[in-house]
This record gives C-alpha cells, structure tokens and sequence, in this order.
C-alpha cells in the first residue's frame, strides 16, 4: 500500500450556529485522486480550506505524511508550502503577469535563484500549456486560461498535494473543456488530488474514490462505478440523477 | 513689474523651501502612512486605537495650532530651540502621514482579502503577502488621491510663515511690505504655485497611467 499523503481524522469546522464541516475523516495516498462532491454549502470549500490550512478547525486533526498541523504553535507556512491549492475563483495576482504570477513562491518562498525559478515557472506554465501567455497579465487572459496560470501557480511549488475547490465551475461551459484537459495530464503523471467538482465524466475517468459530501459530513464514499451504477444512500442517487440529467443537457 | 527681479533671489530662496517641505512631507507620509497602514489593519486593538488618535490630532486640529506645539510648545517643555525649518519637514511629514494612511488603507481594503488569500495559501508569510502582493496593488489604486494630497500639502506650506520660516508666501510678504506694489506680488507668486503644483499633478497623472495594471481598467 502506498504511503499516506495527507490525513485528517474527526474534522470539524463551527462558524457560529453553523456547522460547515461535521466530523469528516479521510486519506489521501501517494498517486490517488479523490473528488469531493456535493450540493452547494455541503461543506466542501471549507473542508479543502482547513486541509489546505487556510481556515482553522474548530476540531480534529490534519496531517501531512504522518506530522500533525494542527498543533499548536506551528508555522503554517512552511506547510502550506508543500500544500498546492487551486481556488474556485482562480485568484491570481492581478498586478503580475502569468509568469511573475507563478514564480512569486518559487522566488520568496522557495528562495529559488532567478533563473531556477525562471526556469521552473517556465516549466510549470508549459504543462498547463500557457507558455505562450508567460508574460500576459490575468486581465488579458480568458477565464479558462486564467484557472491554468492558476494550476501552475501551485504546480510550480512541487506540493505533494494539489487540492482544488471547484475549478471548473466558475468558467463559462466552453471554457471548463481545456481546464478539464489539464487535470487530466496531471492525473497521468500520478500527481496526489483532492478535488472538489461536478464534472462526472472526469471523475469517472480518474478518481480512486468519490467522496460525497451533504450538511458538511461524508454521507457516502466509494469508487466511481459504485456511484454510476448504484449509490447506496437515497440523498447520494437523487443527487447523481440529478448531475448525470444537467451533464445531458449541457451536450 | 522689473521690481520683482531685484527680489527673486528671496522668491527662489522660498520655492526651494516650499518644495523641500512638500516633497519631504509627501514621502514620510507616504511611508509613515503605509506603516500606519498596515499597523491599523494587522496590528491588533491596541496599536490601532493608538493609530486612532494619531490620525484624529492631526486631521482634527490646525495645522497652524500643530506647528505652533511643535515650534513653541514642545521645545519649551524639554528646554530647547528647535529650527523652523526643521519643525516644518516633522509637522508637514506627520500631519500628511495621517491622511495618507487613510488613502492607504481605503487601497489595501480594496485590494480584496482574496488576494490575501491566495499568497498565503503559497506558503507567503503576512508579511511578504502585504510586501509583494498587496502594496503594489494598493499604491497602484492610491496615487490619484495622493496626487491630491500633493497638492493641499504644497499650498498649506504657507503655513510656515506663522513660525517665521521664509517660505514662498512668507518672501511675497516680504516684498509687498517692501515695495507696496501688493497685486503684481502676489499675482506673482500665486502663479508660481500654479505652475509647479500643475507640472507635478500632470506628471503624477502620467505615472499613474504608466503602472496602471494592463487589461484592467480602473474608473474614479
């Protein structure tokens, strides 16, 4: 069995009277991808967000191979840097163009030589295929191409995980195709993912396991087939009826 | 009006002092302004009531009144004399600092809490977020305003005949006691304002354009 990437046991996020996120548990092994998917305000950003250590929980514990982050006292950045985190709505930096944008951490947090970091900016850019744009500010690049500055962004950092809230969903439709594509080569080259998303014909294809998400808890997990062909929970099928339906009309 | 070339070594004497003080109150504010800034924004309670009542004395009082403390009061408390050219550069820096931080901060709250966000989720600390992510945004988005600042801040420069410097309006004071000749003086020295405050303005406007962040458009 592969080794544990990341972890997080009996999570729990309290905002108020609201619970975001209710006891959820679960690992992610080297090479795995999981999606994470759920109706809106199941919990699913705010899960990604305390994995990706950018909201404190109110409970539980994370870890990264085996190290605890939710100690107190600990630097989160120095973890954050090894977490890859691809938001919903992109969020580049607006005043830098696509290269500045992706060799910001490689510079100040990596403290990478300009060149090295030049290079592996460059490097990480070509993946997603945006080399072309290197020097293209976020403004003058389409939404689509936007979300792949901001995959190379975290690529570029080497994290041993990627974790993705959503990032097709805030594109146009015509735009969620090259984006899709691009998760897609990086599922080939065995990159760890957790990703948050709706986009059944992909996770079909890629995900070791689905992960389905209601009132901020797990109500139901498995590999893909079981979930096309036979989700076990009442709430899971109306939900899967109802992706597969919207999928069909999109064609 | 040939009577003003045998005093122009006085008006010069008063542009330089004008422009000294201007230039100098503009950069402490701007950098005493980002400070304060950033302090009222991550600093916790305590620093930003203190910042608080910084900003309120000096936005809330006179400008005449604060260089008279610093001239005369403040002074007489240790026991000292302190130069009025010196108290200008410290009133002028402070008291623009107050406005300024207010500018600053307006731009950096603007700057949306994502962009925060999005560095720290790099393994950014606060503060390299703030140095190369925020700030550039920010003083991109406040430089119209500061342009405006610019401006008030060269004009109330006259201020400092109060305490005897010899700044521009105190030499047109100067003259026109001298000569009596009061209109061409002053109409003299009022277009000397308009002039440099004009050529600054025009070339803060062209640097405002220069960095603007391509793609984006900023209407005000």
């Amino acid at each position: 069995m592969r080794e544990v990437v990341m972890e997080c046991r009996n999570l729990w996020k309290i905002y108020g009277d609201i619970i975001a996120v209710k006891d959820v548990s679960l690992q992610i092994r080297e090479g795995e991808i999981k999606i994470i998917f759920g109706p809106s305000g199941s919990g699913k950003t705010t899960l990604l967000r305390c994995l990706g250590l950018l909201t404190k929980p109110t409970k539980g514990e994370i870890f990264l191979r085996g190290e605890c982050l939710t100690r107190p006292g600990i630097k989160l950045n120095k973890y954050r840097a090894r977490i890859g985190f691809v938001f919903q709505h992109i969020w580049l930096f607006h005043h830098l163009t696509a290269l500045q944008n992706v060799e910001l951490g490689l510079r100040r947090v990596l403290k990478l030589p300009k060149d090295e970091a030049r290079r592996r900016a460059m490097q990480a850019l070509r993946e997603v295929r945006m080399e072309r744009w290197a020097n293209h500010y976020p403004a003058q690049l389409s939404g689509g191409q936007q979300q792949r500055v901001g995959i190379a962004r975290a690529l570029a950092m080497d994290p041993e995980i990627i974790l993705l809230d959503e990032p097709t969903s805030a594109l146009d439709p015509e735009l969620t195709g090259e984006v899709i594509d691009t998760l897609r080569d990086l599922a080939k080259e065995g990159r760890t993912m957790l990703i948050a998303s709706h986009e059944m014909g992909f996770a079909r294809e890629v995900a070791d396991e689905m992960i389905f998400l209601d009132e901020g808890t797990i109500i139901e997990r498995g590999p893909p087939e079981h979930f096309f062909t036979n989700p076990r929970t009442e709430r899971a099928r109306r939900f899967m009826a109802r992706l597969i339906k919207q999928t069909m009309r999109e064609r | 009006m040939e009577f003003i070339l045998e005093y122009l070594p006085l008006i010069i004497e008063g542009f330089i002092v004008t422009v000294e003080v201007t230039f100098f109150g503009v950069v402490m504010g701007l950098i005493l302004g980002t400070l304060l800034a950033i302090g009222d924004l991550y600093g916790g309670k305590i620093i930003s009531t203190l910042i608080k009542i910084y900003v309120e004395f000096f936005r809330g009082s006179s400008i005449v009144v604060q260089l008279f403390i610093f001239y005369y009061t403040i002074p007489s408390m240790l026991n000292t004399t302190i130069d009025s050219f010196i108290v200008g550069l410290i009133v002028f820096g402070l008291n623009s600092a107050a406005y300024q931080k207010g500018y600053i901060k307006g731009a950096m709250e603007a700057v949306y809490e994502d962009q925060m966000t999005a560095a720290l989720s790099l393994g950014l600390t606060k503060a390299q977020a703030i140095m190369y992510v925020i700030l550039p945004q920010a003083l991109r988005i406040v430089i119209p305003a500061w342009s405006n600042e610019f401006t008030s801040l060269a004009k109330s420069t006259a201020a400092l005949l109060v305490i005897g410097e010899r700044e521009l309006a105190s030499a047109g004071k100067t003259i026109a006691a001298q000569t009596w000749r009061v209109l061409e003086t002053y109409t003299f020295i009022a277009i000397i304002y308009l002039a440099w405050i004009s050529i600054v303005t025009k070339i803060l406007d062209i640097i405002y354009e220069k960095v603007k962040i391509p793609g984006i458009e900023i209407t005000t």
